[in-house]
């Protein structure tokens, strides 16, 4: 496999204005969202703090994730040989996770127990549910740094 | 629903390759095991409703609320 993958417009066949946005394909849908396979990130913050996963079949769609470590340091959640095999995932350092953040005026949370955990080069996602870690699905989100 | 008596190491099988055996009842707390394929994702309904119900609180957040997180995102120097 070539590493020249980077110059490839990998969205070029999307009509819309995010042409180099590659196409994320989940390979499971999003629990609630069966219809929805497939996103793109737009990035929302300059500092890569946050992101607007949003669907391609309707723009309307959109969850904000972000990268969890500057929220929650000590978040190191482990995925399992089964999600490697969903995503076709061939070198795990190619993974990144996302948490799902649910945004309020007054508050703000996020997933940590059901992670959005993409592959960087198969291009697919996965939000995975980390069974058996007792994960809050809404942690109160600050910033930490 | 269909119900079936099953004893432990007994299977039934859903479809051609959903696999779900018995692996041991003790009390009313039964453990089984799963075989399905990598696409089909198996939870606890709890926990699977809970993730449905909250992925759909975080569907499309108002403009107003993604300002308030971006807000909270920035360096404390910019902040009011």
């Amino acid at each position: 496999m070539s590493t020249r993958t980077a110059s490839r417009p990998i969205g070029a066949t999307m009509t819309d204005t995010e042409l180099d946005m590659p196409i994320i394909d989940m390979a499971v849908p999003m629990p609630g969202f069966p219809a929805h396979r497939q996103f793109v990130l737009v990035r929302l913050n300059d500092d890569g703090l946050l992101y607007a996963f949003t669907s391609v079949d309707d723009p309307e769609l959109r969850f904000l994730v972000a990268p969890p470590e500057p929220f929650f340091p000590d978040y190191a959640p482990e995925v399992e040989n089964e999600v490697f095999a969903a995503l076709n995932t061939k070198d795990p350092d190619r993974l990144l996770v996302m948490v799902v953040i649910t945004a309020g005026v007054n508050e703000t949370t996020a997933n940590l127990l059901a992670p959005i955990i993409v592959d960087r080069d198969s291009h697919r996602a996965i939000q995975v549910v980390l069974n058996g870690t007792n994960m809050p699905v809404r942690a109160i989100m600050n910033r930490t740094y | 629903m269909l119900v079936l008596t099953r004893r432990a190491g007994e299977s039934v099988i859903i479809g051609d390759d959903v696999v779900i055996t018995v692996l041991e009842a003790r009390g009313d707390v039964i453990r089984i095991g799963i075989q399905a394929p990598r696409d089909v994702q198996v939870h606890r309904e709890e926990v699977y409703k809970e993730l449905q119900q909250a992925n759909r609180e975080a569907a499309s957040p108002t403009e107003d609320a993604v300002e308030a997180v971006n807000r909270m995102l920035r360096p404390s120097s910019e902040q009011d």
